[in-house]
């Protein structure tokens, strides 16, 4: 038997691990909950429910940087005047993940510490140049996203460590914010490749500035200066992106897999980039 | 809700009888059946795709606290194979295992927890062998045997006229070959029952199963049993497609019950155990040529076709059968040769799946049908129009079309459709990155067991005793919406409403055997035999209230609600009251009907035991409009119409269901569904990488209906069940090629092929 | 653990394993076998149920999660005998065939319309992505939904 634990402070959670070696967090349970009956992950002696946690479910803006409880539900995130208003580009991203169900018990936190190469919410964040904010024992600390996660699955959280919120700086700098997901279907589906894009496009509709990311593309997020800066000066039309579109399949080391073959990733991450051209810059 | 009141009609869109229970989650499938002192049985599975079975270790399992027994092949009395036709499926391997999903080792536990853990310390030694993944593979001189018989399951030949020799005749040649995927039912409901023995012995199953008759004879067989001492329940399915068809769990769960000292025994496959060990849609590679005339007549058409039929036969050879016997598609062709080689590998079992055999040629013969009509410039619904079947013809198989042929019909409304009439408007209106095409199908699917075996049904009605009419019904309902059917038929003929009826679903001692819930039968069999049994029962009825009302002769009578009235004098006898005058024994009446069979007897197909040939079909003209991505190479398919034959429509809202869901199941053979094999292991086991369609991936889909009149059938039905599965993968690979000038011939039509296909150069088919 | 939680409307007090998954607490504690286990990797929806208002999937929760919340599967739906609106519109418009995913459709479209009362037929979609169907291929679920969308805004029974 496992013995399941619902804390509802943030104290309670940090006696908690610090009395159970061994425990698992979790809060939606939409990835953990099924590694373990797959297998992959084992079966562990405590498991730690977060959603309780009022302090780590809320979303909160200070000044310019908006702060995202780890506990938040993907549904609450998109029901949230300050998120969709400051940070379209992450609203895009979660309106496409999962399903509705999916989004109602799964956590930005989750999909960030699950560190999957697919995770949707993490090309967005990482133009976003999101920072975590984690707590432990020993006190807290900031991470940059970029530097958080390691791998496939690997972060750098510590034992007994947790992910508490999200911090971004509003992106003041862009005014159209573009997500696409690829996927086998369009219901509820694991990316098989993925563009975050941000831009500066003068009302003369050329590029003034551009952060991208990519997602499914390799063991983690890629983000490329180079591309974002080949960019720069180019009309926003297919043919402007055309040649930063065909450098895409240098900076990226996809995999093949289930879902996908190495080269249709690659090819599809610059393809991407054209699709830029078809947003009209009329909604952010 | 307001029950609809009035009686039922024929013709009129009556809401299903069994909905209501289903939406508020009262009614019990097999899986929601547990009764008090409950056993859970499971099996160890080979996890090796070939192999010599040396042992299995089982001591550890079976000295766990909580497990009452560990059984392996030894412990099978009777002759330890099961199968429908062709019986080479060990019930517990006995010395080679020959799929990954083989069971060998059965365990009987108190409880899932204990069940699990026992299982995992089964330990099958096995020596692996060299495996074979393919039917070219299996087919090679050096291949290893898989059965003692060798690798071929069945070869067959259907041919008429001079193939060879009409090619040379012919003004435009086509060659191509294709190639499609195993397919997963995927119904939602897993492969699931439970079971008892009785003091006196007999075996109580309630299971999720599409043949509870036919269970019995397999169960019996394959344990040494008196199959007259097997009762089956079959509730309702949740889903069945086929998969269900045939003894999934049921010689399993008997063994384990036959062990369990009486107590009931559970067995469940959750949905991984459901991918490893159900049966699948057979892979198939066919290689195809086909000639025509200058003015687009057909003249000769040649295939081989290869069915992958996995470890063990199931229907393999009636399923090869059926995708052979339709080969040509429906159309009049002089000359034709169709081969098949059915061949075992050491994959998974493929065996029955909706659309049967079908699915797979239709998507070559429509494909090519399509090469044609284009290398002859002619239109190509023109072209299918032209050579499509009429009542009379004969088919590709040398059978007469005597029974309703609607195929032309079908054609015929298709063609004036809005959505093939504005189709060039529709194209030209593209959006960025987005190419548009619209692509057809012609298609037919028989209905019926075909010859070597009575389609037969037995439909017993009976006047209760509190004046209600109660059909005991022997098909299964896998959520065809058959029971329903019945319900009107009877309500229809005995003019009653839905509240006087019910029905008693399949339960081998109260019902009568009716076949299987396959072949697009069972609503034109079973219903047939009950529109005897109202028939049968209306007549005494009317005798009985002669009898009643002091009548001198049985004239001027009529059925209504509740009563039968003399209508001269106005004067009713109740059905309470005749319920009551009568004995138990004279409330029934008992219904029969064997569906005929074709009386040609063609010079060809020899080799098949059963099913050649089919004489009944359903007809459906089918267009799919589709964008193309030129970024990603994804297919959306944003429209779908389906004219469908299916003689007389007995409930619209039926037949649309029918139409809506088989379309969509089509879609996901088209797109996105395959099993993904590693030599022999899959590799999306599950829902997250087995895509399904959602409910944003499936169009808004148009059903027509192109009625005939089937004089053979019920109020003139057929069957549709199966036909609207075989469409949309050609629909669509025809529209993917309308929209791009390139043809796929490889299926799923997935987004990495398309991409590839966009990138190579002008129009050449490609894989 | 002793777990409290409000049932269909009813407060109920259970001894149960903490990690228990819901679907089975519901199914075989409780005996309330409208939820269905398709899939158990929450891939399929058939396991929805309500929690204190939102569509959750059973499969993927533990019973310590339930604690003081309102739960309603498909059994509590109807009040009194009488059907809600969507479950009526269901039947109606043929949206059950063989009704195995009927029960967590339900609920998600019962979900839906609470969050979105006038959705339009792409959004219904949407909303009910996450609820697979072999038999019906969504078309006539789509009709059921927008029906008793417009029934429950013209302020029928709920």
């Amino acid at each position: 038997m496992t013995n399941v634990l619902i804390p509802e402070s943030m104290e309670e959670l940090r006696q908690i691990l610090e009395t159970h070696p061994g425990a698992r967090v979790y809060a939606g349970g939409t990835d953990l909950l099924v590694k373990m009956r797959s297998g992959v992950e084992a079966v562990p002696p405590c498991l730690v429910c977060l959603e309780r946690i009022a302090e780590l479910g809320a979303v909160s803006e200070r000044g310019e940087v908006v702060r995202i409880g780890a506990c938040v539900t993907h549904t609450r995130l998109l029901a949230d005047p300050v998120a969709t208003e400051q940070l379209p580009v992450l609203v895009r991203a979660v309106r496409v993940l999962g399903s509705r169900l999916i989004r109602n018990m799964g956590t930005i936190g989750g999909n960030v510490c699950t560190a999957s190469p697919a995770g949707d919410t993490l090309p967005p964040l990482y133009v976003l140049d999101a920072e975590l904010e984690l707590r432990g024992g020993t006190g807290s600390r900031i991470v940059a996203l970029k530097d958080f996660i390691r791998g496939p699955g690997q972060t750098v959280l510590g034992e007994n460590e947790i992910l508490a919120a999200v911090r971004i700086r509003k992106p003041r700098m862009f005014n159209l914010f573009h997500y696409e997901k690829v996927g086998q279907r369009k219901g509820l589906c694991c990316s098989a490749v993925s563009l975050a894009a941000m831009l500066r496009v003068s009302s003369g509709g050329v590029v003034e500035d551009a952060a991208l990311a990519w997602g499914s593309v390799g063991p983690t997020v890629v983000r490329s200066r180079e591309i974002e800066r080949m960019l720069i000066g180019k009309e926003l039309t297919a043919e402007g992106m055309r040649e930063a579109a065909a450098e895409v399949g240098k900076i990226v080391s996809p995999i093949s897999d289930v879902r996908a073959d190495a080269a249709y990733r690659r090819a599809v991450a610059g393809n991407l980039l054209l699709r830029l051209a078809a947003r009209d810059g009329s909604s952010p | 809700m307001t029950l609809r009141h009035g009686p039922l009609e024929i013709g009129c869109p009556v809401p299903r009888v069994d909905a209501a229970a289903k939406v508020t989650g009262e009614e019990k499938y097999a899986i929601d059946h547990t009764p008090e002192n409950m056993l859970w049985a499971g099996v160890r599975r080979a996890g090796v795709p070939h192999g010599r079975l040396r042992t299995v270790h089982v001591e550890e399992a079976r000295v766990l606290p909580g497990v009452l027994c560990v059984l392996t092949a030894s412990d099978v009395p009777g002759t330890n194979r099961q199968g429908i036709v062709h019986k080479d499926q060990p019930v517990l391997a006995v010395d080679r295992v020959r799929h990954c999903g083989d069971p060998v080792a059965l365990v009987l536990a108190e409880d899932r927890e204990t069940l699990a853990k026992a299982l995992a310390l089964v330990a099958p030694d096995i020596e692996p062998l060299p495996s074979v993944h393919s039917p070219e593979e299996a087919l090679r001189p050096d291949a290893p045997a898989i059965h003692d018989s060798g690798n071929v399951l069945l070869r067959a030949v259907i041919e008429k006229g001079d193939a060879g020799g009409a090619f040379g005749e012919c003004d435009a040649v086509v060659e191509e070959t294709f190639e499609v995927p195993f397919q997963e039912h995927a119904f939602l409901e897993t492969q699931n029952g439970i079971a008892h023995r009785e003091a006196d012995g007999k075996l109580v199953m309630t299971v999720s199963t599409q043949a509870p008759f036919r269970d019995r004879f397999e169960i019996a067989h394959a344990l040494g049993l008196d199959p007259f001492s097997i009762r089956i329940i079959s509730p309702y399915l949740g889903g069945g497609f086929g998969g269900k068809d045939g003894a999934t769990v049921q010689c399993l769960l008997a063994l384990a019950a036959m062990h369990a000292g009486g107590r009931p025994v559970r067995m469940t496959w959750e949905r991984e155990e459901s991918f490893i060990a159900g049966y699948k849609r057979h892979a198939v590679k066919m290689h195809y040529r086909v000639g025509a005339k200058r003015d687009g007549t057909l003249h000769a058409l040649e295939c081989d076709l290869y069915y992958d039929t996995g470890a063990y036969a199931h229907l393999g050879a009636e399923v090869m059968e059926l995708g052979m016997e339709h080969a040509g598609g429906p159309y009049r062709i002089p000359n034709v040769r169709v081969k098949g080689w059915c061949v075992y590998t050491n994959n998974p079992i493929a065996g029955a799946m909706r659309g049967f055999g079908v699915c797979q040629t239709a998507f070559a013969v429509e494909s090519v049908m399509d090469m044609l009509a284009a290398k002859l410039n002619l239109d190509p619904l023109e072209f299918r129009r032209k050579n499509a079947l009429r009542r009379g013809d004969e088919n590709c198989a040398g059978v007469t079309m005597v029974h309703s042929t609607g195929i032309g019909a079908c054609l015929e409304t298709l063609g004036r459709h809005p959505l093939w009439l504005e189709r060039r408007a529709w194209k030209r209106a593209a959006p960025p990155f987005k190419r548009r095409g619209v692509g057809l199908a012609a298609v037919f699917n028989a209905m019926g067991y075909g010859r070597g075996l009575p389609d037969s049904a037995i439909a017993r009605l009976e006047l209760t005793s509190d004046g209600r009419i109660r059909i005991y019904c022997g098909v299964s309902d896998m959520g065809q919406g058959n029971s329903a059917a019945f319900v009107q038929i009877a309500g229809e003929i005995l003019c009653q409403d839905a509240s006087r009826l019910e029905l008693i679903l399949p339960d081998t001692d109260r019902t009568h055997p009716s076949g299987s819930s396959s072949a697009g039968r069972t609503t034109y069999t079973f219903g047939n035999a009950l529109v005897q049994a109202c028939n049968t029962l209306k007549e005494k009825l009317f005798h009985r209230t002669a009898l009643v009302l002091m009548l001198d002769e049985e004239k001027g009578l009529a059925l209504l609600p509740g009563r039968v009235r003399h209508l001269p004098s106005g004067r009713e006898a109740s059905f309470e009251l005749l319920a009551r005058m009568l004995p138990e024994a004279d409330r029934a009446s008992v219904g029969q009907f064997i569906m005929p069979v074709a009386h040609d007897v063609p010079d060809t197909g020899k080799e098949f035991a059963i099913g050649f040939p089919h004489v009944f079909f359903a007809y459906a003209a089918h267009l799919a409009r589709v964008e193309v991505d030129e970024l990603t190479g994804r297919i959306e398919v944003t429209g779908y119409l389906a004219v469908t034959d299916g003689g007389k429509v007995i409930n619209p809202q039926g037949f649309e269901q029918q139409v809506h869901g088989s379309v969509a199941q089509g879609l996901g053979y088209a797109l996105t569904e395959q099993l993904l094999l590693d030599r022999g292991t899959i590799l999306n086991a599950g829902f997250a990488d087995y895509i399904l369609p959602t409910a944003l991936d499936v169009p808004e889909i148009i059903s027509v209906a192109a009625e005939t009149f089937e004089h053979t059938g019920p109020f003139g039905m057929k069957g549709i069940g199966e036909v609207g599965t075989n469409g949309p993968l050609p629909a669509v690979a025809n529209a993917v090629n309308d929209a791009l000038g390139r043809r796929l011939t490889r299926s799923p039509l997935t987004a990495s092929r398309v991409l590839r296909a966009m990138e190579e150069g002008p129009a050449q088919p490609v894989t | 653990m002793k777990l409290r939680f409000v049932l269909n409307g009813e407060s109920v007090e259970i001894e149960v394993r903490p990690d228990r998954r819901v679907v089975d607490l519901l199914r075989e504690d409780c005996g309330l076998t409208g939820t269905k286990e398709c899939c158990g990797s929450g891939e399929c929806g058939g396991c929805t149920i309500l929690v204190d208002g939102d569509c959750r999937l059973s499969c993927l929760m533990l019973a310590a999660q339930l604690h003081g919340r309102e739960v309603v599967t498909i059994e509590g739906l109807s009040r009194d005998g009488r059907l809600h609106a969507v479950q009526e519109a269901f039947m109606e418009h043929g949206a059950v065939q063989c009704g195995f995913c009927t029960p967590g459709m339900v609920l998600a479209a019962v979900s839906l319309l609470a969050r979105q009362p006038h959705p339009s037929r792409e959004q219904i979609r949407e909303g009910l992505s996450g609820n697979i169907c072999r038999c019906t291929g969504y078309v006539k679920i789509v009709d059921a939904v927008e029906a008793a969308a417009r029934k429950l805004a013209n302020g029928e029974r709920r």
